[in-house]
């Protein structure tokens, strides 16, 4: 590795060297309570795959070029110097964690190893070395946001094919439309992905509670973050922004993304609007009586799993559990839960890459857990999430069905 | 009468989950198809029809026709 690549490592370093980023790297006892904490390690129980294995990769090599006991004395401070394999095993460390923080949640000092790690994508960035995966669908999304005017009718008129769906699924038509885009004056909102799932049961939903709203022209999911560019994480969730306020809304409701909603939600400082979870939205609309639930229409014995961003990181527990409370007769919480929950394994953009035995395998305690409760249908409210349960479900063998939140919903309103 | 695109390799994205339509479609037309070749990528996705030519701008590829329809069709030619 040349001089001018290690300059410009350790100038994307020292970009990000905060005071709680110094404090995570200076601070670590050791203990060993983190290894416990990890869904990797749980499942393949080997030491890079530790929180505290990830933190050191990244710390030789900090005090290799910002701490004075690395730097002359590198043996006795345990430093490193930058290298190819040193980068290689910074690449394993920032790819194999999910920036669940459970392991914050059990260290001593709350060392956020999910922090620690946004350090060293960024370092993957600078050494060109991040996931190509990654890049393109960032580069992808900036793209987007900067030429929305070219993809806007292509998008609007797919759109407009799924109302028939949303019509035979709510019963009845509109004159002015089931699913409204570009409506100014709108209260909410919406952003969700991809997938016509994302659009049409919340469109459902929305509809049944007789909602103003817009459903936007982004997807709501931020590459930027799971590649762990800060600038392409704003310009993406900037484009949300941009538009809530161009359309005069008062809410900005986030699809069953958990990164999109911790992002739009506690990363953005304040905003002219409020930013709510589908899920918060769906419990709101049932307690305020906008919509009506088949009560106890689902009796086959049910789990949810608590996305990790938009549970432990985002504070989103209670209204889930009202929701399935209503719908299913038999609720079997996993243990632990809540903000202990154990990530399934595919945040953090690990679903977009090439790593399906990985994460298979790193999915082991999750499948444990779903296992213990005997549930059949198992719940939860991030696309990622559902996602890897898939691929859990697959790879175990499990005789479990897994659903979204809203799918749930929606196909079980009083209409 | 359009001219008949003579098609390469054909890819089925149905009802795959977020982000894989552009991860599989990307790795395919980098790693697969030669320059000048074309890919069909089936999908269901609504969203493919901002994201694709999103990325197709981005990665210097070109859409040359799309079929629009419960499961849309992107004729996509790869450039360089």
């Amino acid at each position: 590795m040349n001089r001018e690549k290690i300059g410009t490592i350790t100038d994307l370093m020292k970009s990000r060297l905060t005071k709680p980023m110094q404090y995570y790297l200076d601070l670590c006892t050791r203990c060993g309570l983190c290894y416990d904490s990890c869904h990797v390690y749980y499942g393949i129980p080997k030491r890079e795959y530790t929180p505290v294995g990830r933190a050191e990769t990244l710390r030789r090599i900090f005090r290799k070029y910002f701490r004075p006991s690395g730097r002359f004395f590198p043996y006795w401070g345990e430093a490193r110097e930058l290298d190819d394999r040193a980068m290689e095993e910074v690449r394993e460390a920032a790819f194999s964690c999910t920036g669940c923080r459970r392991c914050m949640v059990n260290c001593p000092f709350g060392i956020d190893t999910g922090y620690l790690m946004t350090m060293a994508k960024l370092m993957l960035i600078g050494n060109e070395t991040a996931p190509e995966e990654l890049v393109i669908l960032a580069d992808s999304a900036v793209e987007k946001g900067k030429s929305i005017g070219e993809f806007k009718e292509g998008f609007k008129s797919v759109v407009g094919d799924l109302e028939k769906i949303v019509q035979e699924k709510l019963g009845r038509s509109s004159p002015d439309g089931l699913i409204p885009m570009d409506n100014g004056g709108a209260s909410v909102l919406y952003a969700g992905l991809a997938g016509a799932h994302s659009i049409v049961n919340p469109a459902v939903i929305f509809n049944a509670a007789g909602e103003s709203w817009s459903l936007s022209f982004f997807e709501a999911v931020n590459f930027g973050a799971f590649l762990g560019d800060p600038e392409k994480m704003q310009f993406i969730a900037n484009r949300i922004v941009k538009e809530a306020i161009q359309l005069g809304v008062k809410e900005l409701v986030i699809t069953e993304c958990g990164t999109a909603y911790r992002i739009q939600r506690h990363m953005l400082g304040t905003l002219p609007f409020k930013v709510s979870s589908i899920v918060e939205v769906i419990d709101r609309y049932l307690r305020e009586g906008r919509i009506k639930v088949k009560a106890g229409a689902i009796s086959e014995p049910v789990t949810y799993h608590d996305p990790c961003q938009l549970g432990r990181n985002g504070g989103v527990f209670e209204e889930p559990r009202r929701i399935i409370g209503e719908l299913c007769t038999d609720f079997r919480e996993m243990t632990p839960n809540r903000e202990h929950n154990w990530c399934c394994g595919g945040g953090g953009g690990l679903v977009a890459l090439d790593n399906e035995k990985f994460r298979v395998q790193s999915g082991l305690v999750k499948r444990d857990q779903i296992s213990a409760t005997g549930a059949k249908l198992v719940v939860t409210a991030c696309e990622n999430c559902v996602s890897q349960l898939d691929t859990i479900k697959s790879g175990y063998g499990m005789d479990v069905e897994v659903k979204y939140l809203t799918e749930l919903v929606a196909d079980n309103l009083l209409l | 009468m359009s001219e008949e695109i003579k098609v390469d390799a054909t890819m089925d994205l149905k009802g795959l989950k977020c982000p894989l339509p552009i991860v599989r479609v990307s790795k395919k037309v980098k790693d697969e198809m030669q320059v000048g070749q074309v890919l069909v990528a089936e999908t269901t996705d609504p969203g493919a029809h901002a994201d694709f030519p999103a990325w197709a701008k981005t990665s210097g590829n070109e859409i040359v026709k799309v079929e629009k329809g419960d499961v849309s069709k992107f004729y996509i030619k790869k450039l360089k």
